[in-house]
C-alpha cells in the first residue's frame, strides 16, 4: 500500500476516503485517453487506477485469487406481467413476439452494467462495508477500527478487517469511534472547538468587517449597533462554555443563544410560520429572563443543572389552568385540554380590571411557553453536549466535505442511532444500475476486468 | 487545489439543507445545476399564474363558473392549483432549492451507472417495526405493502429492536450523528394515510448461471412454448421465473383477480393457501425429526450434545474426495496450527 502521497495531487489516485484532497482529485481525474495506447497499455492504466481505489492495501496476488469473472445480476420482474402471460407470447408472430402497434414511443430497454461489478468481491470485506455504512471516514480508518477491537459482528468481537460478510450479518461499531471518525476535528486538545468553527468565525468576521466598511462609506452617522451586538453575543455564547460563566443571567443568555442555534439546526423541516415563531423566540426569552429573576431570585444557581431545575420549577409554578382561554385555544396543545375549557362558563364582557388580569395571565402563559421551549432546547443540548474531553469537536457536527460522499448502497441496511448495519445481500447489477460504488467510468472498469481475466 | 476548495468546492464543505450534495449536482464553477433558469422551466411561469395561487380558491372558482367554464374544467383547474400550491410550499420548505433530479444523485460524476438511492426514513422504519413486532404481521406482507425487500424488513426489525434495547438500558444513542447523516441522504418517506411510496423492486429475479448461455431449441409453431419449458431447456432442475421470485404469491393473487374473483374471495383463497403451505412445512419438519430420531444417537455432553450417525464409506467417490463425505482427506498435512497462519472465520453465529 502506498504510504506516502496517498492523496497526491500531481499524479492523482482516487481513494476510498472523505478527504478534501480526494474530493479535489475526483474533479480532476477523468477517463484515460486510449487513442495512442495499445490494448495492453489501456488495461494496465485502467487496472492501476481502479486498484488504487478498490482496497489497495490488499496484495495483488490475494486480489487476483478473490476476483470472480461471474458477475451477479438481477432482473426486476413485474408480477402482473407474469400473471397475464405465460411466456408463449414471446414466440408469437414471426417468432419473436407480436410487433408493437406504436413504434418509437417505447422507452429503450436499459442494459445491465456488468462491467461496473468488476470489484464486487471486495464489497464483502468488513472494513469496506463499515466505510460504506458511513461509520468511518476511509477504509483505512475502518480497518483500524476493526483491528483495534471496536467492531462486532453478530455481537462478537471481530478483529479481521478481511472478514467476508455473509448475507444477514450485523456489524456494529462503537458509537464513540463513529462520532470521532465522522465528526469535525478538534483544533486543540483542551478546547471543544473545531477547526471548522474557527474558520467559519473568521470568515464571518471578515464578511462583517466588509459590511461595516460599506456601511461606513454609505453613511457616517449610522448605528450598526443592533445587528453586530447580537452577533457578538452569539459568538461569545458559542465560544465560552456556559459552566465557565459566573453570572447566572449571563450564563442563561449564552445558553439561550446556543439553544437558539440548536433549534436553528432543525429549521429545515419546519414550515415558514414555525420559523417565524422561532425567530421571535430569542426576543421573547429576554422577557422570560426578567420574569425568571422576579420569580425566584434565590433559586437561580450558576450551573446548567441549577438553570434546568429552575426551569422545571417555573414549569410547575405556572400551571396550565391559569392560561386564558383564547390563548389556549390557538395553541396546539389546547386540543387535549379543550374539554376542561368547555366546562368553564361563558364569561361576560370583560371590564377593565378583568382585561388587565387577562393580560397578566397571557404574560405568564408566554413565560411558560418560553420556558418550555428553552427546556426542549436544553434537552437537545444534553443530547449533544459540549465536552472538551471528547476526541472530537463538541457539540458534535459532521466533518467538512462529508456530504459529497454520503450515500448508503442498497445492499446495506443501516441504523445510525446504534451505529449498526446489516449486510443484506451481495451487491448486484440490475438494468441501468450497478450497486458497487465505484468512481470510474464503465469503460475503465471493463478494461480492468479484462486485465484480471487473463490466464483465466 | 486551494483555489478550488475556496471557490467551487466551497459548496461541499457543509451539507446542503434537506438535500443531497453530490459532485454531479454542480457545474464546474460551483453553481447548483437545478437552480439555473434554463433547467427549471417551472419557475418561468407567468406572474399572473403565481398571483392566482395567492387568491382565495372559492373566488377563482366562482369567477370561472361565471365566465362559462364547465364544472369539470373548474374542478380540474382547482386540482391543478392545489398541486401547484403544495409544490410551492414544498419548495419554500426546502429554502427555495428545487428537489434533486436523477442526474443530481450521482456521487461519482464519471460513473453513470451508479446512483445514490433513497434509504428508509426513520418514520417508515418505526412503522415497519410496529407492524411486525406489535401487530405480528408477517415479513412478506409488510414487504409487499411498502415495497421493501423482505431481507430489509427483517434487518430493520432487528436493528430497531437493538435500538429499543439500548433505550431501555439507558445507553446513549448516537442521535446527533443520526440526524446529520439522515439529513444528507435521500429518503423514502412514510406518509400516514397515503399509498406507500415504493422503496425498491421486491421481485428481483437473480440471473442464474444456467441461463447465461445462448441456445437454439427447435419447437413447432403450434406449440405454446412457456417460461416453464424455457427453464427446462436451460436445465432440468431450473425452476421458471414465476417460482424463483421472492413473492410468487403476488402472481397468484393477480391471476385470481384476472379470473374475476372479488377481493374477499381472493383473501379467503390466499388464507387457505397459506394454511396449506404451513401444514406442509410442519409435516416436513415432523418427518425430518422422525428421520433424525431413527438414525441418530444423541449423547448429552457437558456443553454440547454428541450426535452419532452411520455413514457409508462408499460415498467418497472414485478419487476418495467426494464433496459430501465425512473424514479427513489424506495427502496434505493441515497447516492451521503453524505460526503465522491466519484463520479468518468464514461465518459468525
Amino acid at each position: 500500500m502506498p504510504r506516502n502521497k496517498f492523496h497526491g495531487l500531481k499524479r492523482p489516485k482516487l481513494r476510498q476516503s472523505w478527504s478534501k484532497y480526494n474530493l479535489y482529485n475526483f474533479t480532476k481525474v477523468g477517463t484515460p485517453p486510449a487513442a495512442n495506447k495499445t490494448f495492453f497499455q489501456q488495461k494496465w492504466v485502467a487496472k492501476s487506477m481502479t486498484r488504487g481505489y478498490h482496497n489497495p492495501q490488499i496484495k495483488e496476488k490475494h486480489w487476483t485469487r478473490m476476483f470472480d469473472r461471474r458477475l451477479p445480476a438481477v432482473v426486476p420482474m413485474d408480477y402482473r406481467y407474469l400473471a397475464e402471460n405465460d411466456g408463449s407470447e414471446m414466440a408469437l408472430g414471426r417468432g419473436s413476439g407480436l410487433e408493437k402497434a406504436e413504434e418509437g414511443r417505447e422507452r429503450k430497454k436499459q442494459k445491465t452494467p456488468y462491467m461496473n461489478m468488476a470489484f464486487h468481491p471486495l464489497e464483502r470485506r468488513l472494513d469496506t462495508a463499515i466505510w460504506r455504512a458511513l461509520f468511518a471516514s476511509s477504509t483505512k480508518q475502518a480497518r483500524q477500527f476493526v483491528v483495534h477491537g471496536a467492531v462486532r459482528v453478530n455481537g462478537k468481537k471481530m478483529i479481521y478487517p478481511g472478514y467476508q460478510l455473509n448475507p444477514g450479518d450485523m456489524f456494529s461499531v462503537e458509537p464513540e469511534q463513529v462520532l470521532f471518525a465522522t465528526g469535525a476535528k478538534k483544533r486543540r486538545k483542551d478546547s471543544p472547538k473545531s477547526l471548522q468553527d474557527v474558520r467559519d468565525l473568521k470568515e464571518e468576521q471578515r464578511a462583517l468587517a466588509m459590511e461595516r466598511e460599506q456601511e461606513r462609506q454609505e453613511q457616517e452617522d449610522s448605528d450598526a449597533g443592533a445587528a453586530t451586538l447580537e452577533s457578538d453575543e452569539e459568538r461569545e455564547a458559542m465560544s465560552g462554555r456556559p459552566e465557565d460563566q459566573d453570572d447566572p443571567k449571563k450564563a442563561l443568555r449564552s445558553l439561550m443563544i446556543r439553544a437558539q442555534k440548536i433549534l436553528d439546526d432543525s429549521k429545515r423541516k419546519l414550515s415558514g410560520k414555525r420559523q417565524q415563531e422561532l425567530r421571535q423566540f430569542s426576543r421573547s426569552i429576554k422577557k422570560t429572563m426578567s420574569k425568571l429573576r422576579g420569580i425566584e431570585e434565590a433559586n437561580v444557581e450558576d450551573t446548567i443543572d441549577g438553570l434546568e431545575s429552575g426551569l422545571a420549577e417555573i414549569l410547575t409554578k405556572i400551571p396550565q389552568d391559569e392560561v386564558p382561554r383564547e390563548v389556549r385555544l390557538d395553541t396546539a396543545e389546547a386540543a387535549e385540554k379543550r374539554d376542561e375549557a368547555n366546562n368553564v362558563p361563558e364569561e361576560p364582557q370583560p371590564t377593565e380590571p378583568a382585561i388587565s388580569r387577562q393580560t397578566g395571565k397571557v404574560d405568564e402563559y408566554r413565560a411558560r411557553k418560553d420556558a418550555e421551549l428553552l427546556h426542549a432546547a436544553l434537552a437537545r443540548a444534553n443530547e449533544n453536549p459540549i465536552d472538551s474531553s471528547k476526541p472530537y469537536a463538541t457539540p458534535w457536527k459532521p466533518r467538512e466535505f462529508m456530504s459529497a460522499f454520503a450515500f448508503i448502497p442498497r445492499y446495506l441496511e443501516v441504523n445510525q442511532n446504534v451505529c449498526s448495519a446489516v449486510y443484506l445481500r451481495h451487491p448486484v447489477a440490475r438494468p441501468g444500475l450497478a450497486e458497487v460504488p465505484s468512481p470510474f467510468h464503465g469503460e475503465t472498469l471493463g478494461l480492468a476486468f479484462n486485465w484480471y481475466l487473463r490466464r483465466r | 487545489m486551494w483555489a478550488w476548495l475556496n471557490g467551487p468546492g466551497k459548496a461541499f464543505r457543509d451539507p446542503l439543507p434537506s438535500s443531497t450534495n453530490y459532485l454531479s449536482a454542480y457545474d464546474k464553477s460551483g453553481n447548483l445545476l437545478r437552480t439555473r433558469q434554463d433547467s427549471a422551466p417551472r419557475r418561468q411561469r407567468s406572474e399572473s399564474a403565481e398571483a392566482e395561487l395567492d387568491e382565495d380558491e372559492d373566488d377563482i372558482q366562482k369567477r370561472e363558473l361565471e365566465s362559462g367554464a364547465s364544472e369539470e374544467e373548474v374542478r380540474k383547474g382547482a386540482d391543478l392549483r392545489a398541486l401547484r400550491r403544495r409544490e410551492r410550499e414544498e419548495l419554500e420548505a426546502r429554502g427555495g432549492i428545487p428537489k434533486e433530479r436523477v442526474g443530481d444523485m450521482r456521487p461519482y460524476p464519471l460513473n453513470q451507472q451508479f446512483r445514490s438511492q433513497p434509504v428508509l426514513s426513520e418514520d417508515l422504519r418505526e412503522k415497519i417495526y410496529e407492524l411486525v413486532v406489535l401487530d405480528r404481521l408477517d415479513l412478506k406482507s409488510v414487504s409487499a405493502t411498502f415495497g421493501v425487500d423482505i431481507r430489509r424488513v427483517a434487518a430493520v426489525v432487528r436493528l430497531k429492536s437493538l435500538e429499543k434495547q439500548w433505550m431501555e438500558e439507558g445507553k446513549k444513542l448516537a442521535k446527533p450523528y443520526n440526524d446529520a447523516v439522515m439529513a444528507m441522504l435521500p429518503q423514502t418517506p412514510y406518509q400516514e394515510g397515503r399509498t406507500p411510496q415504493v422503496h425498491e423492486s421486491i421481485n428481483d429475479l437473480p440471473v442464474h448461471p444456467y441461463t447465461r448461455q445462448q441456445m437454439f431449441i427447435p419447437a413447432s409453431e403450434s406449440r405454446a412454448y412457456t417460461r416453464e419449458d424455457a427453464a427446462k431447456a436451460f436445465h432440468p432442475t431450473l425452476l421458471p421465473a414465476d417460482k424463483r421470485i421472492p413473492h410468487p404469491e403476488l402472481i397468484q393473487i393477480a391471476k385470481w383477480e384476472l379470473a374475476g374473483h372479488d377481493r374477499d374471495t381472493r383473501q379467503r383463497m390466499m388464507r387457505e393457501k397459506d394454511a396449506e403451505a404451513a401444514a406442509k412445512r410442519a409435516e416436513k419438519e415432523r418427518r425430518q425429526a422422525d428421520y433424525e430420531a431413527r438414525t441418530q444417537v444423541v449423547v448429552k455432553g457437558r456443553r454440547w450434545d454428541f450426535k452419532f450417525e452411520d455413514v457409508s464409506a462408499e460415498t467418497v467417490g472414485k478419487d476418495g474426495r467426494g464433496r459430501h463425505t465425512v473424514g479427513l482427506r489424506y495427502g496434505m498435512p493441515l497447516e492451521d496450527r503453524k505460526r503465522g497462519q491466519i484463520k479468518i472465520p468464514t461465518s459468525v453465529e
